[in-house]
């Protein structure tokens, strides 16, 4: 069994092709490049729900639900429908936003709104509207031995909660906050103060309180100087101004931040790759069920097409008019199989006058992607090929039925007598006469003129001026002696 | 050495030799010069009564029978012989070769008709040198 298995996807893998490979990882990276254009949005959700119910109308099919099958294909139907108008706007906004790198390459980074970026934007806004503040970031070390008094908060950290914590006349602005991870624990904290002495005298208390903590604890602090309106940062007993918000971005991510902010990417890249796999496994899987297998098998008669034949030449007669292709690939395949999709070309520019043997293979034989040839028949095709030249012959009428009693047709001329025709030098070798199409004689019954049309086979001959090919009989009616 | 009895037999030979030669080029350019005979009635007929032809027609009933190609030829300058040859739709069906007298000779051939043979027929009628003088063409119907 395992043996047997283990064969099969050998025979599978060997006769994978470099374009199925091409096929797979093209369209892989589409679905790839969909869902990275896409996620975020209700696109997904959507393509989701479709895909189960087409997963629905499959198993409905497969058991034989036949209202439900009903309904699901009436669903499906609509399905072009339903995508206009409902990814309307996702779908103009992906193609009016996006330029040709961006649709094909770029992954775009959500904006990502951490804690650390409002604490930073908040700070400096702080500074602006000079509110002194100062906000303890615990890293590793336990902070309950350092502050006292605390208040417990449990908010999330926002910008408005901040501004208010911190506002002249909160009762617990003179503290500092305690911020822990996205919460605000506590506010309202005393904290130790620092006994350095060579501080610049413009540092107040909550710059030493601040610096003290950092001191004593692995915390990193966040100063704002309600005099100065400056924003600095205490870390490890030393204190250090800060100019702009990336700064202090930076210096907190160093310290804790970055470690939430890389767990967000790391997240994110697990996301990702978990998309291009899933990709990957979706298409393969879908590559595999339109080709795999090749347990079907259909005959096909498809017709010859004869190329690159010399303009001088004509095919007087071929052995066969059509081939029978013995073809096989997946169910679903060979189901798919449209009888123009398959052709059967002959290269004729090596032909020469006379007759010609060739043998087919399967260059000779066009199929579809995923379709193989297992076998035809006749692989030998005799082309007979002959010069084109003109002859002119004479024409006679091809009369039949009865003339009435009494009468004999006496004589029958035709105007033209002669006319040039053009056609294959062998065949025109054997015609000597141009022939009418069977003309009746039932109705004659007096001298008289009609016309008829000439009887030629226009496989094989062809007035060299198109229009002769009726002419005018004259015939004399004569009484019987 | 040839002795003077060999040498008049081998002069005698020579001399009918050429003589023969220059007797047939003398009857060649006779053949050549001498006037061909003239095709001046050629017709198609269900049956010929006194060397006429009667119901000359372009169609023939196969219940008739028979049918005939009867051609005259005037002058005949010596005797000679033509050609009647029977085709249907292309197929040669019959060559007749036919004996003229001079000074004048009308000959004929005919065919016997089955229900096959209907469908349309020609005569081509050639003199000797197979130059063909004229075609007659006709129809056999039911």
């Amino acid at each position: 069994m395992i043996f047997f298995l283990t064969m099969m996807i050998d025979s599978y893998f060997s006769s994978l092709r470099w374009q199925d490979i091409a096929d797979i990882a093209l369209n892989s990276y589409i679905l790839f490049r969909l869902f990275v254009l896409f996620r975020g949005t209700n696109v997904l959700r959507i393509i989701t729900g479709m895909a189960i119910i087409w997963l629905m109308q499959w198993i409905a099919a497969a058991i034989g639900l036949i209202i439900t099958i009903w309904v699901l294909q009436a669903l499906t139907a609509v399905t072009a429908l339903i995508i206009i108008i409902v990814f309307r706007n996702e779908i103009r906004r992906v193609l009016q936003t996006k330029n040709i790198r961006a649709l094909l390459w770029d992954i775009p980074r959500p904006t990502v709104s951490t804690t650390v970026g409002i604490v930073a934007e908040t700070a400096f806004e702080l500074a602006q509207k000079r509110i002194g503040a100062l906000m303890i970031f615990p890293v590793r070390e336990d902070l309950s031995n350092a502050i006292h008094s605390g208040i417990a908060w449990d908010g999330l950290v926002s910008r408005e909660m901040l501004l208010n914590i911190f506002w002249k006349s909160a009762p617990v602005h003179d503290g500092a906050c305690v911020i822990h991870g996205k919460r605000v624990t506590q506010v309202g904290c005393i904290l130790p103060l620092s006994l350095q002495k060579k501080l610049p005298s413009h540092y107040g208390t909550r710059h030493r309180a601040a610096l003290g903590l950092s001191e004593q604890t692995d915390a990193l602090v966040v100063v704002i100087s309600e005099e100065r309106g400056a924003v600095l940062v205490a870390n490890h007993g030393t204190i250090s101004r800060i100019r702009n918000e990336t700064e202090l971005v930076r210096l907190m991510d160093k310290r804790g931040g970055l470690q939430k902010k890389s767990v967000f990417f790391k997240k994110e890249r697990w996301q990702l790759t978990l998309a291009a796999i899933v990709s990957v496994l979706l298409i393969t899987g879908i590559w595999f069920n339109f080709t795999g297998g090749l347990d079907t098998i259909k005959t096909i008669e498809a017709p010859i097409e004869y190329m690159d034949r010399n303009p001088e030449l004509e095919i007087l007669n071929t052995s066969v008019v059509a081939v029978k292709l013995q073809l096989s690939g997946s169910d679903t395949l060979i189901k798919a199989l449209q009888p123009d999709s398959v052709g059967v070309r002959l290269d004729l520019s090596e032909a020469l006058e006379g007759a010609n043997s060739f043998t087919l293979t399967e260059q000779n034989i066009k199929l579809p992607p995923g379709i193989v040839l297992k076998k035809m028949e006749p692989s030998v095709v005799e082309v007979m090929l002959d010069i084109i030249v003109t002859k002119e012959l004479p024409i006679q009428v091809d009369w039949v039925g009865q003339m009435p009693p009494g009468l004999i047709l006496k004589e029958a001329t035709t105007k033209p007598q002669k006319i040039r025709v053009k056609g294959g030098k062998q065949v025109l070798k054997s015609i000597l006469t141009l022939y009418t199409e069977q003309v009746s004689l039932n109705n004659i019954s007096k001298s008289g003129k009609l016309t008829a049309t000439l009887a030629i086979n226009p496989a094989l001959l062809a007035p060299v001026s198109p229009s002769e090919n009726k002419v005018t009989v004259i015939y004399t009616v004569a009484k019987r002696k | 050495m040839l002795t003077k009895q060999s040498l008049i037999l081998v002069l005698f030979i020579l001399s009918l030799t050429l003589c023969f030669s220059l007797a047939i080029a003398k009857d060649n350019d006779t053949a050549s010069a001498m006037p061909s005979s003239v095709l001046v009635n050629a017709s198609t007929c269900e049956k010929i009564e006194m060397l006429a032809p009667v119901n000359q027609a372009a169609v023939f009933s196969v219940k008739k029978e028979q049918v005939f190609c009867l051609t005259t030829f005037n002058p005949v300058p010596q005797q000679t012989y033509v050609y009647h040859t029977w085709f249907r739709r292309d197929k040669l069906i019959k060559i007749k070769r036919l004996p003229l007298n001079p000074p004048r000779w009308t000959t004929f051939s005919s065919i016997q008709l089955r229900q096959a043979d209907k469908g349309p027929w020609f005569i081509e009628i050639n003199d000797r040198k197979g130059h063909l003088l004229k075609t007659l063409r006709f129809s056999l119907t039911e």
